[in-house]
């Protein structure tokens, strides 16, 4: 094992000095009490991405060809706000109005295609979680998926609670990356 | 209902993969800043167990540490945000003597050789929670998430997201649990 890491351990000295942090984000908006940015992802790197743990390639392509996103929030105010997925919606440019998948409804296909623990575990943490609880100062990142593509551009409605009620914040101007 | 709104222009895409880590990160126009602080729990809980296996299969029993403050970060190596602060873990550690504070890094659903390839040789122990099983009984909701937990093994602060732990807020509280006897 210490030979082993020895390798490991110069081959990332040598190679991957350059790596992104992934904290970027191509989408942004802000108000008082929340940050909320969006990467719209490709079919190609949720596929790499998913394959390197441990999906096979034809059971992530469902996942990988849905019009979907890496979100990133942050609670920038001063009291807890809490977020429902299934609160959040598009709206696409002809008027239609579009929900996310939810994460366990993938992972009820995951469970009946026979996936093994360790890639439902990354998967299950890799998503936007179905509710979130975000104290002051706190973020989380995640990935979703709509129900189906939407004409763009489309606008992304995301709906939270604190303790003044029910906000939402709004990205324009979205489009599924291919 | 209080509606904000705006919208960014999409600037010129950048895109590289390496390693599938790309699915969070495929084209910029604004950098994502680390979270800030710690939340407090005041029901000053006792911590869950955490028996975890090291990647040279040694048991780490958090009940070991007993008498410091110890740092409990859960993470992987495919979550953007645990990346940028895992090096933190180690700047927060050197601030403190070895028998008032430790950090103990957990990775999920992740194997040693995978953890290791990002980590290399830490001075803290990092273990495997393979089944996330652990993260589940510490009701982790999210990744990066952090504890302080305090002398007496309760938990005492929580974030969820990425931090930089050598923040000086961060260690203050680190330094204030560490002097409650």
């Amino acid at each position: 094992m210490k030979i082993a890491r020895l390798f490991l351990l110069a081959g990332l000295l040598a190679g991957t000095a350059a790596a992104q942090d992934g904290m970027e984000m191509r989408h942004l908006v802000r108000n008082d009490t929340i940050v909320l940015g969006a990467n719209p992802l490709t079919s190609a790197s949720r596929t790499a991405f998913y394959t390197a743990r441990g999906f096979p390639a034809a059971a992530i392509r469902p996942y990988a060809e849905a019009c979907g996103f890496s979100f990133g929030m942050q609670n920038a105010g001063a009291s807890g706000i809490r977020t429902r997925l299934a609160d959040w919606h598009v709206v696409g440019a002809d008027g239609r109005r579009i929900a996310f998948r939810p994460p366990e409804a993938w992972d009820i296909d995951w469970g009946k295609a026979g996936l093994p623990p360790a890639a439902r575990i990354a998967f299950r943490w890799a998503q936007f979680q179905s509710e979130n609880l975000f104290e002051p100062g706190d973020w989380i990142m995640g990935m979703a998926t709509l129900e189906m593509r939407p004409a763009v551009p489309f606008r992304l409605v995301a709906r939270y609670r604190d303790e003044k009620g029910n906000h939402e914040i709004v990205l324009d101007q979205l489009a599924c990356a291919d | 209902m209080k509606s904000f709104s705006t919208s960014s222009p999409a600037p010129t895409e950048r895109r590289r993969f390496l390693a599938g880590l790309l699915a969070l990160a495929a084209a910029s126009s604004a950098t994502w800043a680390q979270g800030r602080g710690m939340t407090p729990l005041p029901a000053a809980a006792a911590a869950p167990a955490l028996r975890l296996r090291d990647a040279d299969d040694r048991p780490v029993d958090l009940a070991r540490y007993r008498g410091r403050v110890v740092l409990v970060n859960f993470w992987a190596t495919w979550c953007p945000p645990c990346r940028k602060e895992f090096p933190s873990l180690a700047r927060v550690r050197k601030l403190f003597k070895p028998d008032e504070f430790e950090v103990v890094a957990v990775n999920v659903g992740e194997d040693p050789e995978t953890a290791f390839s990002f980590t290399g040789i830490t001075d803290f122990p990092v273990v495997f929670d393979r089944a996330a099983q652990t993260m589940a009984d510490w009701k982790v909701r999210a990744l990066p998430t952090t504890f302080l937990v305090d002398r007496q093994g309760r938990l005492a602060y929580r974030a969820t997201g990425g931090r930089e732990f050598d923040d000086p807020d961060i260690v203050a509280l680190i330094r204030a649990l560490a002097a409650v006897e």
